[in-house]
């Protein structure tokens, strides 16, 4: 299989890493196994007989990589070089661009998408999902929530009889961060915030994490595609971190509880600041993510893991390989 | 839901049986029962039961159906499962205001309090409330925290 990789960022760059390091696990998988295209937002480099990973993993600047060209990312996906895409752009809420148009694209032309783009999945969930089906290909987010936990393989894989009644979720690791620090070392949220933004946790304008917004839209994607729900953005009431004192949270730890940002799938969809004992398995800290779900059968389950980062890498890498191993198996 | 009763029967074999024939006929499930036969009272023992009924009808039917039979009922009330709430209150409001609003069926158990310099008031609040009335009353008492432009925290899967 040909694979070009959409976005070539943080995750974009870690993402070949991994592939160079793991490249013998995956060619024994698909022996025509190729990284063919990788793309940014100036432009595109393409080869067919296969990409030399080595040197664009050391290559700081795309532009300037032989064989570069100032097309967009579009031509490539339209052009059917490749037979899998990795979507790896930034995550835009509004309209979900540019990821939204490169996923269409793929999947219209029957190529598979293996993305940790939130964006699109966030505003048009139900109709990726009909129009991978539509054209026989996959369309696999692990990444997109809970960066490194495989919640969607774990519920798609392991829970194929179980209905999923309720979830909830430590879904953003920046704010995870700055409340165990007002927990650990009872400090404003103030002071918290400016030490994740120090530290590059978390962004200049913190409003996407801080607000819920980041976690509303994980609510979103894990509504629609583990709970059979059709929501939007809307649908999810959001109370983000701002309020709260460190004051709060000594009380709190007082009755052996601390606080939370918790996004809520039950009846209602919400991402609002929730007390969680201490000794609950979803009481994590840094910038640990944590998902905790509710079965008919299994009854309770709790995942934690890494939400962001490099990590997440795990997450785009099992997607390719699942998409590897099915593909060659409905072939052969 | 759960019922108490206590009844008064005649020192006498077979008065048990002939009691709890109403309350198996009306679906009735008996949770406990305790039959104090060793504590007669003027030649009356004291039985006191945990029944589970499907509705307060079936239960206000059994009630009269005992009466009707001469079997005096000593007491008799609906047993109410409360769950007792941490919540934290946080915002420039009177928390005052929160326990005096008045909320049906919320008991305040107990309330911790700071103020930062700034008047802002964080708040530790441990209330009860029968089982059934949970969300009713968070709702509510969301409502009021709101409305003074203050964030209620209750715990997860509340
Ligand atoms: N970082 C994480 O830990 C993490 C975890 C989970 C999910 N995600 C999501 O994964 C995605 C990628 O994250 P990231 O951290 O790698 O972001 P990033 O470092 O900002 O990289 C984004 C890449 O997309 C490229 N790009 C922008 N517009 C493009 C276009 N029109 N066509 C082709 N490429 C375009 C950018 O090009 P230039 O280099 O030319 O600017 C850049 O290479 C985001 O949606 C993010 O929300 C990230």
């Amino acid at each position: 299989m040909r694979l070009a990789i959409i976005g070539f960022g943080f995750l974009g760059r870690n993402l070949l890493k991994a592939i160079w390091e793991k490249i013998s696990l995956l060619r024994r998988i698909d022996k025509d196994f190729l990284v063919v295209g990788v793309a940014n937002s100036k432009g595109y480099i393409y080869d067919r007989n296969g990409l030399n990973i080595e040197q664009l993993i050391i290559s700081s600047d795309l532009t300037k990589h032989s064989g570069f060209r100032a097309k967009s990312a579009i031509d490539l996906i339209k052009e059917n070089l490749c037979d899998i895409i990795v979507e790896a752009t930034p995550t835009n809420i509004r309209d979900g661009e540019p990821g939204l148009t490169h996923i269409r694209l793929a999947l219209s032309k029957g190529i598979h998408v293996v993305t940790s783009n939130k964006g699109p999945l966030v505003l048009a969930f139900r109709e990726l999902m009909s129009l991978a089906e539509k054209n026989d290909c996959f369309l696999l987010y692990e990444g997109t929530v809970a960066g490194a936990i495989p919640i969607f393989s774990l519920v798609k894989e392991c829970l194929q009889g179980d209905r999923i009644i309720r979830l909830f979720g430590i879904l953003n690791g920046t704010t995870n961060y700055i409340l165990s620090r007002m927990f650990f070392e009872e400090i404003s949220f103030e002071i918290a915030l400016k030490e994740a933004q120090e530290k590059g946790i978390a962004e200049r304008d913190p409003s996407y994490d801080v607000d819920g917004i980041d976690a509303a839209c994980k609510v979103v994607i894990l509504a629609n595609a583990l709970m059979g729900r059709d929501v939007k953005i809307n649908d999810v009431e959001r109370t983000g971190i701002r309020g709260i004192t460190q004051e709060a949270i000594s009380l709190a730890k007082k009755a052996n509880y601390t606080i939370k940002l918790i996004g809520t799938i039950d009846k209602r969809l919400e991402v609002s600041p929730r007390l969680v004992p201490i000794n609950h398995p979803l009481c994590v800290h840094g910038t640990l993510n944590a998902i905790h779900i509710e079965t008919d059968l299994a009854r309770e389950m709790t995942l934690v893991g890494y939400g962001a980062g490099k990590e997440t890498v795990s997450a785009i890498l099992n997607d390719i390989i699942t998409v590897l191993k099915k593909r060659l198996q409905a072939t052969s | 839901m759960k019922f108490s009763l206590t009844l008064a029967l005649p020192d006498k074999p077979g008065q048990l049986l002939r009691a709890l024939e109403p309350i198996a006929k009306n679906g009735g499930n008996i949770i406990s029962i305790i039959h104090e036969r060793d504590k007669p009272i003027e030649g009356y023992v004291p039985v006191s039961l945990v029944v589970d009924f499907l509705s307060h009808q079936s239960f206000r039917k059994t009630i009269e159906d005992l009466m009707n039979l001469g079997i005096t009922i000593m007491k008799s009330e609906e047993v109410i499962e409360r769950l007792r709430l941490t919540l934290i209150l946080v915002g420039n409001m009177d928390p005052r205001r929160v326990i005096e609003s008045g909320i049906e069926e919320m008991h305040v158990i107990n309330i911790e309090m700071t103020r930062s310099i700034l008047g802002e008031v964080s708040a530790r609040l441990e209330i009860e409330v029968p089982v059934d009335s949970v969300e009713k009353v968070i709702h509510e008492l969301k409502r009021v925290v709101v409305e003074q432009g203050a964030m209620l925290i209750p715990p997860i899967g509340i």
